[in-house]
């Protein structure tokens, strides 16, 4: 039974990663999901780190950046047959190329957790991303390198030319990545990071050097996120230096901090909200790395144990046949909310706009006249109103539903 | 036979020397405990032995080897098992794991990363039997760092024993606990620690003459005398710096 509910959150998976391109087949839809893919192997590395070893890393993207770089040379040399071998290797190459580095670096830099972990990770990341732009003849300076992923041998006819062929291929490889990542927590290596980054001194009187705890977790951790790099070469079939600094490495911290680091699925569920907000927001608005701040903090302040957390807090409630209980007050709750973000986003984009005229949702609004801004605020500031208000209900309604009902009670 | 010799063991915190040369055979098999004042010493002593800190001069040998200046894990892999006076166990992780990885070691798993744990049955039963023997079965599945004092300390006793160390060190291990409770795991560690050595830190003058074979009185890191209890208990110069002082308080 307990066999049966856990392979059924697989099943699904499988069923997702296959499903989704069928559902959303467009040329942006099918480039997203390929990021998507991509994103969830990298986050889930990253939370290997952080989550699951309590090493805070702000250098993580190197090693995605190296198992990239060293995919792309892998094309470089399928294409002029240097080596004949079939491009749905290239993410092992790059796994192991991430593993190498990790093995390398993690040598001295998983001695100690905490601050001294954190700044080397930092330090370690600049002194990459400079010699990558120092080292051209590796990585092409800030152009960057690039290949072609349609040469070498073709795999059941498919020559790899179309972006969709590649999402199969990324997807099947970030099936093989989450399902041993999952695994490895069910390992004793696993659950000794655990056991490191709550209670490091513990550990050593139970037998285990700390350090070599996190060594492996750290080493782990660069293989898979050499595989994603690998993915990203095969998707994009170009790489630079972007990939592997310090912005690429606080991305992947966010979306890992935002999906929830205490949750296996945390970071998967972080990589496709970031995603999915990259691509759409990047559309609409120049400010979308804004908004991606103002949700960041709004996250940490609100939800420290991120969406998956916020997920799992209604297991209780759910559990007790309460659910329908919040129902309502959510609904209460979030239409105002919606509206006030609405607002806000108006007035932050008005005051950015230099046109006369301002389209937002069907409307044409007048940025110089006062009245607009006036009305503007006067909504939000219902709005704003009206949320604390519901909340104070949503409150009470959430203390109901979670409440020990009369019969368990003595 | 001595399992554990301790041969002009001195440590000091820069300047102020808090152990002063102690010398101490624990004999295979024997029930020792600890008894002194407040900052005599004794969690220093047991720091110095486990590993946790370095000595300053003197030599420990355990099982016939060095150990001075050995890391704590490789210590510990000898054999030797400790708890600590202020609660230390993994408190993000549940009750079950906490036991659970104290076996690993012993249990030979080390730094597997392809054993899955769901298939580890004999492990997996031989924690739910830790749990059973410090009363926290109930409570396998709850987080540690959520546990009450008491169910804490049964915690940071059930990972000292678990992994069947033949050196024993528990310092106060019943601190803080109700009188019942007390008893219960005073039961447990002599169960426990039954073929076994034990070093025990302890304040409560009834637990150590019921439970110790012989007792060391450390005083201002000095071991003023070794002895069986009922010749410590007519000791003089152990009424004098101790017993008295214990008994005026
Ligand atoms: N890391 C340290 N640095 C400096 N001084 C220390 C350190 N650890 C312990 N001390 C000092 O060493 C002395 C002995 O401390 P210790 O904890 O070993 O005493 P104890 O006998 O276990 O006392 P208690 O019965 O209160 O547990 C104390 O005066 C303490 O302040
Ligand atoms: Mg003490």
């Amino acid at each position: 039974m307990a066999l049966l509910k856990k392979s059924s959150i697989w099943i699904a998976f499988i069923v997702a990663l296959l499903g989704l391109p069928l559902l959303f087949d467009s040329i942006l839809a099918i480039s997203i999901l390929n990021q998507m893919v991509i994103a969830i192997v990298f986050a889930l590395s990253y939370n290997m780190l952080l989550g699951q070893g309590g090493m805070l890393s702000f250098g993580h993207a190197v090693y995605f950046g190296l198992g990239g770089f060293l995919s792309v040379h892998a094309l470089m040399l399928i294409e002029f047959e240097t080596m004949v071998f079939s491009i749905l290797w290239i993410p092992l190459i790059g796994g192991l190329f991430g593993l190498l580095a990790g093995i390398f670096i993690g040598s001295f830099s998983t001695r100690k957790a905490g601050t001294v972990f954190a700044m080397i990770s930092l330090g370690i990341g600049e002194l990459i991303a400079a010699s990558s732009l120092i080292f051209s003849s590796f990585f092409g300076g800030e152009a960057g390198i690039s290949g072609d992923r349609t040469f070498g041998p073709t795999f059941f006819g498919f020559d790899f030319a179309q972006n969709i062929e590649i999402y199969y291929v990324a997807a099947v490889w970030a099936f093989i990545a989450t399902l041993f990542m999952y695994l490895f927590t069910q390992t004793p290596a696993g659950r000794m990071a655990n056991a490191v980054r709550d209670n490091p001194e513990r550990a050593e009187f139970i037998g285990y050097s700390s350090r070599k705890v996190r060594f492996i977790s750290f080493c782990a951790s660069g293989l898979f996120a050499g595989i994603a790099g690998g993915l990203f070469a095969l998707n994009y079939e170009f790489i630079t230096e972007e990939n592997l600094n310090a912005a690429t490495s606080g991305r992947v911290l966010l979306m890992a901090y935002i999906g929830g680091l205490g949750y296996f699925i945390g970071p998967i569920i972080g990589a496709v909200v970031l995603t999915l907000m990259n691509s759409l927001l990047s559309n609409y608005s120049e400010l979308w790395m804004l908004y991606l701040g103002i949700m960041f903090l709004l996250t940490v302040m609100y939800l420290p144990r991120g969406f998956a957390g916020f997920i799992m807090m209604h297991q209780l409630a759910w559990v007790r046949g309460n659910m329908k209980l919040l129902i309502k007050p959510y609904l209460v709750t979030t239409i105002p909310a919606l509206l006030f973000t609405l607002c806000t986003i108006a007035l932050i984009e008005m005051s950015h706009t230099e046109d006369e005229v301002f389209h937002y949702l069907g409307l044409v609004l007048n940025p110089a006249s006062p009245i607009t801004w006036i009305v503007i605020l006067a909504i939000a500031g219902g709005a704003f109103y009206a949320v604390k208000r519901s909340l104070l209900q949503l409150n009470d309604a959430w203390e109901t539903a979670n409440a020990i009902p009369k019969e368990e009670e003595t | 036979m001595a399992i554990l010799s301790l041969i002009d063991v001195k440590k000091n915190f820069g300047a102020t020397e808090i152990i002063r040369g102690v010398s101490l055979d624990i004999v295979q098999g024997e029930k020792h405990a600890i008894i002194g004042p407040n900052g005599a010493g004794k969690s220093t002593l047991f720091h110095l032995i486990s590993g946790r800190y370095n000595l300053s001069a003197g030599s420990i040998r355990f099982k016939e080897q060095q150990i001075e200046n050995k890391p704590p894990y490789e210590i510990a892999r000898m054999g030797l098992a400790r708890s600590f006076q202020v609660t230390n166990i993994f408190q993000r992780m549940s009750v079950f794991e906490n036991i659970r990885c104290a076996l690993f070691w012993s249990k030979g798993y080390g730094y597997s990363f392809w054993h899955l744990l769901g298939r580890q049955t004999e492990l997996n039963d031989e924690a739910m039997h830790v749990l059973e023997q410090i009363g926290l079965t109930e409570k396998a599945k709850f987080p540690s760092g959520e546990l009450a004092y008491a169910e804490q300390r049964a915690l940071e006793l059930g990972i000292s024993i678990a992994s069947g160390a033949e050196l024993i060190m528990l310092d106060e291990p019943v601190a803080g606990m109700s009188h019942s409770e007390a008893q219960n795991a005073v039961e447990l560690i002599r169960k426990i620690t039954e073929g076994k050595t034990l070093i025990m830190v302890e304040h409560d003058m009834n637990i150590i003459f019921d439970v110790a074979d012989r007792i060391s009185v450390l005083v201002y890191g000095e071991i003023i005398a070794t002895d069986e209890p009922k010749n410590i208990r007519a000791n003089p110069k152990v009424q004098e710096a101790y017993l008295g002082e214990v008994h005026s308080a």
